[in-house]
């Protein structure tokens, strides 16, 4: 079947099998930023914008994203140009292994576009889904603050 | 994997939903938040009714209480400013311990109660409202208890074209406290014992008691002897410690590799009573 949705603002149509996930789709076509960790709901690796909601993508079947917006995590800023939140990050090191970053930034993203000025508990909440086995949980809500608190999304 | 899928619908009325969930020649199940069927390795599934067009994404206020739109995100009963009091406080603590943030955007009232595990958050806290279901087949409707929806698998409670719609939960007045008390291993694993309390008062005695629980038990069911057994009583410490041993009486426990049936036999009338004592707290003048 034909999947025509708008990735990073950009309009795609893909051809899908109807049980595939939204996870495997976007890597398949390119984005490779959304990382398979548990494949189960439980580690927050893959997690993505869809209309504006942070979910994970291994657990949304591709077919239920037609017509839908989604944003990963290359929609959200590159190596010359690194959206702020990906500047905080950097700057308090809040990235160890790396592999959390993708759906914590986005996680991060969907909070500051509801929430320009969240509290410590505010962005521990917003991040609950997104396991760093690193364990660098502080450092990424510091990150996380000093974003907000530059007043940039 | 749905190995075996090979056909997505996207109805636009309820309606046409029914009527694709009544097809005798490929066997289609409704689709709602996607979670429980994205880790279905169930052969016999050929089509999926996508449920996200039927504008059934809401929660009002009705003047008696409150009408919760079945595809409405549980993230969204979590934060809502609409729902208010005993019962939205319930309401709010419950779908609040669901998952993670992620998966309450995704996790919808609806699937949440009719794809119920154990251990499920929301479904307590509606036995413990008297939460009602409003379930279409096509034109026709029907609205049937939480509870009644809930005494087998809500999957063969429903008609093969049949689909829960709405959740009608009822506002109370003053004199009503509630509780949730889930008991798990972290913070968002799945609860091993959860208690859904609500207790409402006149002239200090117990009016009415309800008392409902999952993760311990093979569906969540409420406890009806105990909450009789409280009704008309003044509340006490050493009251609210009774009720928590007749709450865990005469319960087929479950065994898991999170707590074993002596285990969760253990914290239950503990976790009752905490949950009594907090709705106590919480009772509005």
């Amino acid at each position: 079947m034909k999947l025509t949705l708008t990735i990073n603002g950009k309009l795609r149509s893909i051809e899908i099998a109807p049980n595939v996930m939204l996870l495997d789709v976007l890597r398949a076509a390119g984005y490779k930023g959304v990382k398979k960790g548990c494949g189960e709901g439980s580690c927050g690796a893959c997690a993505v914008l869809i209309d504006g909601r942070p979910r994970n993508s291994c657990l949304t079947f591709a077919a239920q994203c037609e017509g839908s917006e989604v944003l990963t995590v290359e929609g959200l800023g590159t190596p010359e140009n690194p959206h702020p939140l990906q500047d905080a990050f950097v700057r308090h090191g809040a990235t160890q292994c790396g592999y959390c970053n993708p759906g914590s930034l986005i996680a991060a993203k969907s909070l500051l576009d509801h929430t320009p000025a969240p509290t410590w508990e505010d962005v521990k909440e917003a991040l609950d889904g997104n396991l760093c086995r690193c364990t660098g949980y502080v450092k990424r809500i510091e990150a996380v603050l000093d974003a907000a608190s530059l007043g940039k999304k | 994997m749905l190995k075996n899928l090979t056909h997505v619908h996207r109805p636009s009325t309820i309606e046409e939903a029914c009527a694709l969930l009544a097809a005798q020649d490929r066997k289609n199940v409704a689709l709602a938040g996607g979670t429980f069927l994205a880790e279905s390795a169930d052969l016999t599934i050929q089509g999926l009714v996508d449920l996200s067009r039927l504008e059934l994404g809401y929660i009002r206020d009705t003047g008696t209480g409150y009408a919760i739109g079945a595809m409405t995100p549980v993230q969204d009963v979590f934060k809502s400013p609409v729902l208010q009091g005993p019962s939205g406080k319930l309401l709010k603590a419950a779908t609040g311990r669901i998952g993670s943030t992620l998966l309450r955007h995704a996790i919808t009232v609806g699937g949440n109660l009719v794809c119920v595990f154990p251990w499920s958050d929301l479904p307590p806290a509606l036995l413990a409202l008297d939460a009602e279901v409003q379930i279409r087949k096509g034109i026709p409707k029907r609205t049937v208890p939480v509870q009644t929806l809930l005494e087998r698998n809500p999957r063969d409670f429903l008609d093969r074209a049949e689909l829960v719609t709405e959740i009608i939960v009822p506002a109370f007045g003053p004199g009503t406290g509630t509780s949730f008390t889930k008991f798990a291993k972290t913070a968002n694993d799945y609860g091993l014992a959860t208690v859904a309390v609500r207790l409402t008062l006149r002239q200090g005695l117990i009016r009415e008691a309800r008392l409902a629980i999952s993760g311990a038990t093979k569906r969540p069911v409420r406890r009806p002897a105990a909450e009789a057994w409280l009704e008309g009583l003044a509340p006490t410490p050493a009251l609210f410690a009774e009720a928590g041993v007749r709450a865990a009486q005469d319960l087929d426990l479950t065994q898991d590799f999170r707590a074993s049936k002596e285990y969760r036999s253990e914290i239950l009338p503990v976790l009752v009573r905490r949950g009594l004592e907090e709705a106590l707290r919480q009772v509005t003048a």
